[in-house]
Formats: structure tokens, sequence, C-alpha cells
């Protein structure tokens, strides 16, 4: 429930249209695409300009009321999980592209833009935004910068920190601040970079200037087929070690393509292992002298089929499994929970022949689809949670594929972030020493804590609980830390 | 949030006795306070004005650079790491005395992953080290800066240099720290993961800190397979505005060229002369890279070829083999020495300007009206392709109005920049020089690093009175 004189307020700032109370109005509102996680805020509020984003943010820190900012509410990690105590600041209605320069290369946008939308804007430039995550028909801009989301093209184009120039975007105060700017280089601390995945911690964004990238004249895919998974790692290695950066470098085994095949009908080849994906664009000069390296590499990898894509329509349908991977795993099984862990890719061959195992030792199928260039893995876990116990067993498994992760030097999350999913596994990841450099921070934008309140960064007193039931390699993680 | 950094007087003369006495005694001879070596280490290759550190350690592990910021934590004593001491904006400027941290001893590199093309190296390697212990790898590391200067230091200022266009700088290069913090604990931030988005963007924090927020150690670099085909041209042009227009025309079409340069004439005429370079006339040039297959190389520089001539553009002159393009190359990294040699006697500003291609043209030939007009000598040289452009204003230091006219000289290119909706700084950092304009460039926004400074070194220990203004 809202305070009576905070209700006023909004209502001062906002239309009743733009307000949203009842509980009819905010239950579309209670989760992202993370449904594990429900909460009702007290309040949406839907503003359409940024002097009413400001007044918001005074009203809320004047009042000490907790505030999500929320996109178009695809996150996997519970980003826009509302707090029952405050208010979902929704900026669906910034849908507005505000600037495109040709020669530059940028696009200026609103947050509520969806990231597809900016490449269909720019196409006529013959330019396009190089970010595509799975989601990206639905997905906002704003959405994209505070997770720094990735894509199927991030490997070779970078991720959403490497496209992004500028943002603007509003403190807890209500003190509008620019990070970066239109240039290559920006002078000072990186405060773009710090913005860039913090969630929706430190401010909320108003405006975002992006990179664009010029459309290749050609793109290819390759798809390869393996009678095992290692084979498949091994020359997802071969490629990248012959200093061949891929625009796409995807991976799935035989319980994902026999998934996507049910649904998309790609003529995946059934009775393979694994399958790659393997995209080279440019020139058709270039296309053509790389795929035939390509080629080389992923026969002499062990490769048993190997067909590229002749056109734009065989290219994509070759795609549409890989991009439709959830979607179609979501059709045969009742739940499934899908990881976020990054290696090296050296380790890739390690890492999935020990989640083979586990999926025998659990009894859970493991369908792994993933981007294989930048060792960022998927594995999707399917289970029934009506069934008793899988739940439990399902986030067992997860955190043990997330363990191995961290133990051969990745990360708990290449591009889904942090959310409320994975506050426990950050107490793992990192040291104390660094969690007291993100609270330091975060303290620095937001001393109360208002923004996005319980995600991302664990507090220090969480670790010390979450320490005393995971002991690892006999040591108990953050032994500095008072245990309560 | 936003009371003053609190100012820093130096430390009394006690203190620093005290722990001069200490790290004597911790680290023997490789605790230095010799005047000649304090001197050394008091300035950089830009700075002028030099100011001398207490004394110079050279510890040999991360370990030792903890215990070091650990005692001078607990002291309220100024830290300041030195690479190799080739920064142009006073980075290293004991400004408040204290320990310097001399990192070159730390020199090793600690892993080559060719499969995942990364290494770890210290913070004292050097960047033409790392690709010489590339050797035999097929990879290599692109950023480049003028000087040979260490991959700690480039970290430090976000260094950059003539591959950018194509390869980033050091922010898209670095992919993980180790890093000693204000209170002298050891950090380490990203990994050898590609991606991440678990946590605060630490790395790229400190990637460009200028040793304001803790002292990097050990980096891990993206390496890059090295191109089948690589080749070099250069091509003369009657003017500088068709010089730019091309850069601008060559970005615009999307030519993935690796590398373009641009030398005015003025720079053209010292390289030519400091670095023997024949067959070539003192007017403005553009130096070309291109890497690839032999298909694409072919390809981009026939497109490049068609650009330059509708520009009035010289016939490309080429460089395939490589000792020919290291010579080219070798010429255009010293261009900043060649300029200080062939005037003896004067000194230098290194302007750092980094527009919008869009305003590019703009830029330059409001810079080189600018320069002409003051009667001062100020090469242009720069990697246009991502923006960025230098000039180096020489002035004579004993003339008290030659280096006011240079300074007010290199503030108006910065300025223009910034009006420009670019950056007073590309590659070269903040240092002491670029306060004023960083207030400039960036608002609202100063009063966030100021806080974030304040968050990660509230004693201001570390290299204090640099990168954010007090």
């Amino acid at each position: 429930m809202l305070d009576q004189l905070v209700h006023a307020q909004f209502a001062a700032i906002l239309p009743p249209a733009a307000l949203l109370t009842s509980a009819e109005d905010t239950r579309p509102y209670e989760c992202d695409g993370l449904t594990l996680y429900r909460e009702r805020p007290a309040a949406v509020l839907l503003p359409e300009n940024e002097a009413q984003v400001i007044a918001i943010l005074e009203a809320c820190f004047e009042a000490r009321i907790p505030v999500v900012a929320r996109g178009a509410g695809t996150s996997l990690s519970g980003g826009a999980l509302p707090d029952p105590r405050g208010v979902v600041l929704s900026l669906a209605k910034f849908r507005r592209i505000l600037a495109i320069d040709p020669l530059t290369r940028t696009a200026t946008v609103q947050p509520g833009v969806r990231n597809l939308a900016i490449s269909e804007a720019a196409a006529i430039h013959g330019l396009y935004y190089a970010p595509d995550p799975s989601s990206q028909i639905a997905c906002s801009i704003g959405g994209n910068v505070a997770e720094n989301a990735g894509g199927v093209h991030c490997l070779k184009y970078g991720l959403t920190v490497h496209n992004v120039r500028r943002v603007r975007g509003v403190l807890i105060t209500g003190e509008v601040v620019e990070f970066g700017g239109e240039a290559q280089d920006s002078a000072g601390y990186d405060l773009l970079a710090l913005i860039t995945g913090s969630e929706g911690l430190l401010a909320v964004i108003t405006e975002v200037t992006v990179k664009l990238c010029p459309t290749p004249e050609l793109a290819q895919v390759a798809l390869a087929a393996f009678a095992d998974v290692e084979h498949a790692g091994a020359a997802v290695g071969a490629i990248i070690g012959a200093g061949i950066i891929p625009a796409g470098l995807e991976m799935m085994d035989q319980p994902a393509t026999r998934a996507v095949e049910q649904f998309v009908h790609a003529n995946y080849p059934l009775d393979a292992a694994a399958v790659l994906l393997v995209e080279s664009d440019g020139t058709p000069e270039e296309v053509a002298a790389e795929m035939a390296e390509i080629k080389r590499l992923l026969a002499e990898a062990g490769a048993t089929e190997i067909r590229v894509s002749k056109d734009e329509a065989q290219r994509l349908l070759l795609w549409s499994g890989r991009k439709a991977a959830f979607p179609a795993v979501g059709r045969i099984s009742p739940d499934y929970y899908c990881i976020d862990g990054t290696i090296p890719r050296a380790a890739l061959p390690r890492v999935l022949r020990e989640i083979a195992a586990w999926s025998k030792e659990f009894g859970l199928t493991c369908a792994n689809v993933f981007h294989a260039g930048d060792g960022n893995l998927h594995p999707l876990i399917l289970f029934d949670a009506n069934k008793p116990g899988e739940s439990e067993k399902t986030i067992e498994f997860g955190d043990r594929i997330l363990g191995l992760c961290i133990e051969v030097g990745g990360t708990i999350t290449g591009e889904h972030g942090v959310g409320i999913e994975k506050l426990s596994s950050m107490c793992v990841q990192f040291t104390s020493a660094e969690l007291e450099r993100f609270h330091a921070i975060k303290h620095a934008f937001d001393a109360e804590g208002l923004l996005n309140p319980g995600k991302a960064v664990p507090t220090l007193a969480r670790c010390g609980e979450f320490g005393k039931k995971h002991v690892h390699d006999g040591q108990v993680p953050h032994p500095d830390i008072p245990r309560y | 949030m936003n009371a003053p950094v609190e100012l820093r007087a130096r430390p009394s003369t006690a203190d620093v006795a005290a722990i001069v006495g200490r790290l004597t005694k911790d680290f023997a001879e490789r605790a230095v306070t010799s005047t000649a070596i304090r001197e050394q280490h008091g300035h950089g290759e830009g700075m002028v004005d030099a100011a001398l550190p207490d004394v110079v350690v050279f510890p040999h592990t991360n370990e030792e650079v903890a215990a070091i910021v650990r005692l001078c934590h607990a002291a309220r004593i100024p830290v300041i790491a030195f690479g190799i001491g080739t920064s142009l904006e006073g980075h290293v400027a004991a400004l408040y005395g204290g320990v310097c941290v001399d990192l070159s001893q730390m020199n090793r590199m600690l892993e080559v992953n060719t499969q995942d093309l990364d290494c770890r190296v210290q913070a004292g390697v050097t960047r033409e080290q790392v690709n010489a212990e590339l050797k035999g790898t097929g990879l290599f590391f692109p950023i480049d800066p003028g000087a040979n200067a260490t991959i700690g230091g480039m970290a430090s200022t976000r260094a950059s240099g003539t591959n950018a266009v194509r390869y980033g700088t050091m922010r898209e290069n670095v992919l993980g720290l180790t890093v000693v913090t204000s209170d002298g604990r050891i950090v380490r931030t990203g990994g050898r993961a590609r991606k991440s988005s678990a946590g605060y963007d630490l790395t790229r924090l400190f990637v460009g800190a200028e040793g304001t927020l803790g002292i990097i150690t050990e980096i891990q670099l993206r390496l890059y397979g090295i191109p089948e085909a690589i080749s070099a041209a250069v091509c003369q042009f009657p003017d500088l505005k068709s010089a730019v227009d091309t850069v601008i025309v060559a970005m615009q079409v999307g030519i993935p060229v690796a590398r373009i340069e641009l030398l005015d004439e003025v720079q053209m005429d010292v390289c030519i002369k400091y670095s023997k370079l024949e067959g070539f006339k003192p007017a403005p040039t553009l130096f070309f890279e291109f890497h690839g297959t032999d298909a694409g190389v072919k390809e981009q520089s026939e497109m490049m070829q068609s650009i330059t001539a509708e520009h009035g553009g010289s016939a490309f002159e080429w460089a395939t083999r490589p000792e020919d393009r290291g010579r080219l190359w070798k010429a255009r990294h010293a261009a900043y020495y060649a300029s200080k040699a062939c005037h003896p006697g004067k000194q230098a500003f290194a302007t750092d300007a980094c527009v919008p291609i869009s305003r590019l043209a703009d830029c330059v030939l409001e810079a080189k009206a600018d320069a002409d007009a003051t009667g001062l000598i100020a090469p242009i040289v720069g990697h246009v392709g991502d923006g960025n452009f230098h000039l180096t204003v020489l002035f004579d230091p004993n003339v008290p109005e030659e280096r006011a006219k240079a300074e007010a000289l290199a503030s108006r290119v910065s300025m223009r920049a910034i009006a420009m909706g670019g950056t007073c700084t590309g590659e070269h950092g903040i240092g002491v020089h670029k306060l004023e304009a960083l207030v400039v460039e960036h608002g609202e926004a100063v009063e966030l690093m100021q806080a974030i400074k304040r968050a990660l070194d509230p004693r201001n220990i570390m290299n204090p009175g640099k990168t954010v203004p007090p």
C-alpha cells in the first residue's frame, strides 16, 4: 500500500492512466522472464518524459521508497522483480528513436525502444545494431544496457558495453547525469562501463546512444554435426585458435536439437550428438576465404557432416532453431531452468563432460545450447516442479554447474545478470574485498539503497549465512566475515 | 555526497622518515632515495615541471606491492604507481611527495593461452616485450601508443594507438586485472571468461583510473591472430582538408582499415628528417595499413585508392615487406620524439582531442588555423580513423609568454573538441593537466567520479591530485 501523501504526489506528476495501484493493474508487473519469483509492487508508474522521471525519483528519495526500473520485462535473472514496499518505474512509454547519425554511425534512442527496432530504423543507411539477445524482438535497449546483454553476434562485435557510446540517466536524488560521450573515448573514470550491467542499481536510464555497424554484404552460416560433444568443443577451440573470430559460433547438443527440430523444422541432423553453427560475414571474397578455412578446420576436428547456407532464407532457417531454443524446450518440458555460466574456451570439453555425468546422476535431462565461441553456456535443465523434490534437485544441479564454472576460471553469468537469482553464487565468485568495493560504489551513487534493492550484489551478511552451508575445497568462503 | 575530497598536504618529515626507514629495512637496495632516481621518477615525458617522490621502491610481487600500500595506508602517505615514465599528462609527478612504486621489475609474462586468445602479464611488461614473447604463436597484441610503454601504464591511462580503429583501445582489450586496493588488499577483477555480467565492471573502472583507485599489478590481455596478409601504403595530399575528407569518406563507406594515420606537412617534415624517410614531400599525408586475407586486403586497398584519387591524393607508395612496414610505423611512432628533436631546447604540450567522425574535419582544420595564428610550431598527427588527433605544441620553457601561449592553444583544442561532442583526451588521460577540461566535459558526472574516488580511496593516498579535481 502506498502512503496517501506519496500517492497524491505521484498523482500530481502523472495522469491517472499512468499510475497503477489496483491489484488487477499491477499483477502483470509481478515478475519478469524469471517467473519463479513474484512480488506485487505498491504501484506501477508509467512516465512518458524525463521531467516526470526526475519528479518521481525526487518524491521516492524524499519518502525513502524503493524504485525498480523496468523495460520490457524479459530479464532472465529477476532484475525487474518488484519490491513490495516500492514502485515499479516502467520505461515502456520511452519508445522514440531520437536521432540516427549515419556518418558517426550512432543512434540515439529512448530506453524503451526495442533492440531490433534500432536495426530496423538504421537499415536504410546500411547500418545495424550488433548485440542481438535472443529476445531482441521484445527486449528494450534500456534493459540491454542495465544487464550488459549479449547475443549470438557478440563474439565478433562485442557485448552491450562495447556498443554503447553514451547513456543519460537520473540518479535517485533526481540529478541528471550523462555517462560517456559521442566520441570513441571519454575522459575520466569509465562511468559508462560502470552503469552498463549495473542492473538498475545506480541510475534510471532515460536515453542511450549506441554504435551502429555497417551491415555486412554477405553472411553465411555453416552447420557441422559431431558424433560427440567433446569433438564439437575441440572444433570451437581449433577455429578460435586459428585466429578466426566468426560472426557467430554456437553449439547445441542432441537434447537441444531434438527439442527445436519439432518446433522449427530446420532439418537439423538429429542423430548427431552435437551441432555447431558457425557464421562468417563480410565481403563475398572474405566470406569465401574464411568459410573455406572454417570448413577445413571443422572437417579436421571430426565433423560428420557440414552444410553451408546457400542463401539468406537458408541462413535464417538454420539460425531459427538456435534462436528459438528456449521456447522449444518450454514445449517439451513442464519447467526448465536456464544457466548462464561462462568459462574460458579451453575448459569447454571438461565442463561438458561433467555436466553430462551429473545429468545422469540427477536423472534430469539437460539440453545444452550456448555461445560456444564466448564460452558462454546456457544449460537448460528440464524438470517438473510438480514432482516432489525435482525443483530442489534442479537447483543443486545448477549450483554445481556454476561452481564448476568458477573453478575453471569463469563467471556465474555471461549475459543475463545476477538479479535475484544468482545472489548466493556471487558469494562464491567474489571475495569480501571485491564485494566491499561493489558496496562502496553503490553507496557513492545511492547511499540509501533505494534503486532496485536486494539485487545483483549480496550483502556480506548474506554471504556469511550462505558460507555456513557451502564449504568449498575444505575452506569456508569469506572467513573474515563475522558469522551470525 | 558532495563534500570535497580531503585536500592533501605533504606528509610530515617524521612520517616520511619513518616510512623510508621501514621500506629500506624491508626492501634493502630495492628502496632508493638517491636524488637522481627520485628525479627520474618525478616526471613523465610530457611533464614540464617535476615533483619528486621521497622514495622509490621496486617490488617484485603482488604481495610486496600490497605490503607497501598497507604501510602508506596506515601512515596516510601518498603512493604513486610508475611504469616506465612515458605518460604525457604528469601522471607520475609526486605532487605531495610520498612513495613511488616502480613496477618495471614486475616484467614477466605469466601465461599465454593460445586457444583462448589471451595472456596474463605483470604490470611492468612493455608492449614490445609482449609481442616479442608472442613470437611463434601466430598471435599479437595490437595496442601501440607511440612510446614503448608498460602494459600497467597503458591500462591505467586507457591508452590507445594506431590500431584502435580496428582493434579498439585498452578498454576493449583488457579482460581482467589484479589490483592492489587503497587499503592494501589484492583483488582480482574480470577473468578469463570472455564476458561476464556479474557485479559492477571493476575492470573498466580501474582501466583509465590513472592509479587513483588502486595499483594495477597484473593484466589479462586479449590477443589476436596475426592476419594472413598485411600491407601498408602512404598517400600524400595537396592540402590538409583533402586528407581529412578522405578519412571521413573511408569511415563512412566502412572500409575495415586497420590503421589510418594523418600527418600534416609540419609533422611530415620533421618525420622525414628524424626518421630518414625517403621519397616523400613535406605535405599532408595519410599512412594506411590493411589486414585480412589476401583477397580482403586487395579489395580494401583498391576501394581506398579510389577514394584517395577522388580527393587529389598521390599514387600509393606501397610497403609490403615487413621491414619496410616496420620503418614506416617506426617513423610514425617516433613522431613526438621527432618533433622535439628537430627543435632542440623546446618542450611540448601534446593535445589529445577526439571527436565524432562527423566533426573531424572541422576540429582538425580549426585547430590548424588556430595553431598557425599563434605563430607556434605545432605539428599535427593522429589516428584519425577513430576521430583522435594530436598537436605537439612546441615552446621555449625559458620564455614565459611562449609557454602561456602554448598552454592556451592546447586548452582551446580541448575545449573545441568538447564543444563538438568529443573529449579532451582520447588516449593520454587526465593526469594533472586536464582537470579543468574534465569538469567542462562531464559536468555533474564529475561529482560521481569524486564520490567513487572517496568510496575506493577514502584516505586519498592513491596518486593524489590526479584524474579527478579535488
